[in-house]
């Protein structure tokens, strides 16, 4: 599922960037840090689509680096339980095939025969979320599940 | 210059989204206390499905209208039922989901009433419902149920995180094996280094050797395609003369599989050279991670049955629990630095700039043996029953053949006082066909010997028997043909003590 949200990060900046330009390049070390990075709570960030509120800057003691409080507006993916999505077939094996939605990857266990390149429609029956992936276990055995385009059919 | 250590601060806004994504989390997150009272539910659960499960078979049709009734009560079973009894309401409530699973199968039928009895029937359902056949990242593979105390055995090499039960293993075997005998073929396990290509390093690369790396030197044209540089692993990579033809004909015959004591990043890039297309190696490339048993190969975390392997390698020691599956090959030495490695004093194939024969080397003689020994397996006057049918048996058959009706006699081949029928070449000989005898008689057909000098060489000289070394036997293991005799002559040794 996708959202729209407010998050909040604390951005350290080097005082050579202090000038004019300051803001821009906070934003855009930002988009760097963050837009294609995971958290277990929120899910995937998928870009970044504002800017909400630049903090007062603090001064680091030692360092001269300056830690700014960012709120920035951006579009998170997180899969869940029960969630249908739909996704492109990357290997099929013995066991059944791994599928992936955007950055998630999901496996489905499944003894018919598919084909890689396939898209299917699955639901979500577990997730696993770390610091650089989420992993699904996904299953097509329900009512309107399966493969919608084959690649030979196209 | 990277600015670390950024601490990411949790969302403080968007209330309705924490509140939400705090619920779900709950509900799915899997902490310790809710995982156990499940799993003791489940327990006690089991323990009532084992009394009722035999009992329900017994009388399955009976209760199939059972089933049926619930059918129209679908979805909300567990809250809209008034229970008629008490202590099966908590079951109802836990085995509700796998029931729902198990609708399609059953025939529509009449309807009763025995609420009772329905229930007993979901319970064995659930014993159906998830058998746990392997964990992926922790997750059950088939009801995505959380675990964190994995058993069974780890296929890295598939995923990073399966884990996969001894039965489910034993059902995928059985499972592909039926696959792979409609399609007519074997499996066959591949040894990369020695046995497919010779890898060097940049800084082993000898002086002589130093035109492999020149793009202007006249040979690069004719190692086009066979030799490969990786500047960022520092390797040099020489594919033996016929691997591309014996892999294109293997896949026609073979499921094969890719299994090196190399490091998987190295095999990765070894199958990329080798099968550019992912069309033989896909996601079956098993690498050092992969193996069970510290500096052995084993055919455990190979989905096949063992009954339908072969082997191909250059090390035996290796495959100790499954020398029947392996053929082995004469180790391919193309670099200086691989000759040295094994204490080869001649030089190497690239310091003499030549190669093994494209036509009739090591890869095109085992390509024959292993048509041969599919086309025994699929042998059609054995008819379409395949139980029972080993191609470990079909290979000690073809190999059985090649020394057939030899009668040998080693001499100065055995150290004193060693038991004769445990020494390799003897078993060798045996595993060839060949018989074996520690006495001459006049049914002996070669004498093998390191020395001309002593008394059995002599008779064997006398008798005009033929006297070979013992590479003559190795020679004929590798080629899987008797080899001519003169080509492997005895030399008198300076005798220092008399036989």
């Amino acid at each position: 599922m996708f959202f729209h949200i407010v998050l909040e990060r604390n951005m350290q900046l080097h005082p050579r960037h202090f000038g004019r330009e300051l803001r821009e390049k906070l934003v855009s070390k930002l988009m760097k840090d963050v837009e294609g990075t995971c958290s277990g709570r929120h899910g995937f960030v998928v870009a970044i689509t504002g800017i909400e509120d630049i903090g007062k800057g603090i001064i680091r003691d030692g360092t001269g680096f300056v830690t700014f409080p960012v709120k920035y507006l951006c579009v998170v993916f997180r899969p869940f339980k029960g969630e249908i999505l739909e996704a492109t077939v990357t290997m099929v094996n013995k066991m059944g095939f791994f599928a992936e939605a955007g950055p998630v990857q999901i496996f489905v266990s499944n003894h018919v025969k598919i084909q890689k390149d396939s898209e299917v429609r699955l639901k979500i029956i577990g997730t696993r979320v770390n610091a650089t992936e989420i992993f699904c276990i996904g299953t097509i055995k329900d009512d309107f599940l399966g493969v919608i385009s084959d690649p030979a059919g196209s | 210059m990277s600015l670390v250590d950024d601490s990411p601060v949790s969302s403080s806004s968007s209330d309705d989204f924490a509140t939400f994504l705090d619920g779900e989390l709950d509900s799915t997150s899997d902490t310790q206390p809710e995982e156990e009272e499940e799993e003791e539910k489940e327990k006690n659960d089991d323990d009532d499905d084992d009394d009722d499960y035999d009992w329900d078979q017994d009388d399955h049709e009976t209760y199939k209208s059972l089933i049926d009734r619930t059918k129209r009560r679908k979805m909300s079973y567990a809250t809209e039922e008034p229970n008629g009894s008490t202590s099966h309401i908590e079951k109802t409530d836990i085995t509700e989901t796998s029931v729902k699973m198990s609708y399609a199968t059953e025939e529509p039928n009449g309807s009763t009433s025995h609420t009772e009895k329905t229930e007993i029937t979901e319970a064995s359902v659930k014993k159906v419902g998830c058998t746990h056949p392997g964990f992926i990242g922790g997750m059950c593979l088939k009801c995505g149920e959380k675990r964190d105390t994995q058993s069974g055995v780890a296929f890295k090499y598939i995923h990073k995180d399966l884990t996969l039960s001894d039965d489910e293993v034993a059902r995928l075997r059985d499972r592909d094996l039926k696959n792979l005998l409609r399609h007519r073929k074997l499996y066959l396990v591949l040894d990369l280094d020695h046995t497919l290509l010779n890898s060097t390093r940049f800084s082993d690369v000898t002086q002589e050797e130093g035109y492999l790396m020149n793009p202007d030197d006249p040979m690069q044209d004719k190692l086009k395609g066979s030799l490969f540089k990786l500047p960022f692993m520092h390797m040099v990579t020489k594919l033996r003369p016929f691997v591309h033809d014996f892999l294109k004909e293997a896949s026609n015959l073979f499921e094969m599989y890719i299994y090196t004591m190399g490091e998987r990043s190295y095999a990765l890039e070894m199958a990329n050279l080798l099968d550019p297309g992912m069309v033989y190696f896909n996601s079956k490339v098993i690498a050092q991670g992969d193996c069970t048993t510290r500096h052995q190969k084993g055919l455990d975390v190979v989905l096949g049955q063992e009954s339908a392997v072969l082997i191909l390698d250059d090390t035996e020691s290796v495959w100790s629990k499954h020398k029947d599956n392996l053929i082995s090959m004469e180790r391919y030495h193309f670099f200086a630095s691989s000759c040295k490695q094994f204490g080869y004093k001649a030089k190497s194939l690239s310091e003499l700039r030549s190669d093994e024969s494209d036509v009739d080397g090591a890869l095109a003689t085992v390509l024959k043996v292993l048509k041969r020994v599919h086309s025994m397996f699929y042998d059609p006057e054995l008819g379409e029953n395949f139980a029972g049918r080993d191609a470990r048996q079909m290979l000690s058959a073809v190999r059985g053949e090649v020394l057939k009706g030899c009668k040998v006699v080693f001499t100065r081949v055995f150290p004193t006082k060693f038991p004769a029928e445990h020494h390799h070449l003897w078993m060798l000989a045996e595993r060839l066909g060949a018989t074996c005898s520690t006495e001459v008689d006049p049914s002996v057909t070669h004498v093998i010997s390191t020395d001309a000098g002593t008394e059995k060489s002599r008779w064997a000289v006398q008798e005009k028997k033929f006297l070979v070394e013992p590479r003559w036997l190795e020679a004929a293991n590798f080629l899987w043909h008797r080899q001519p005799e003169e080509m492997f002559p005895v030399a008198v040794k300076e005798v220092k003590d008399k036989h």
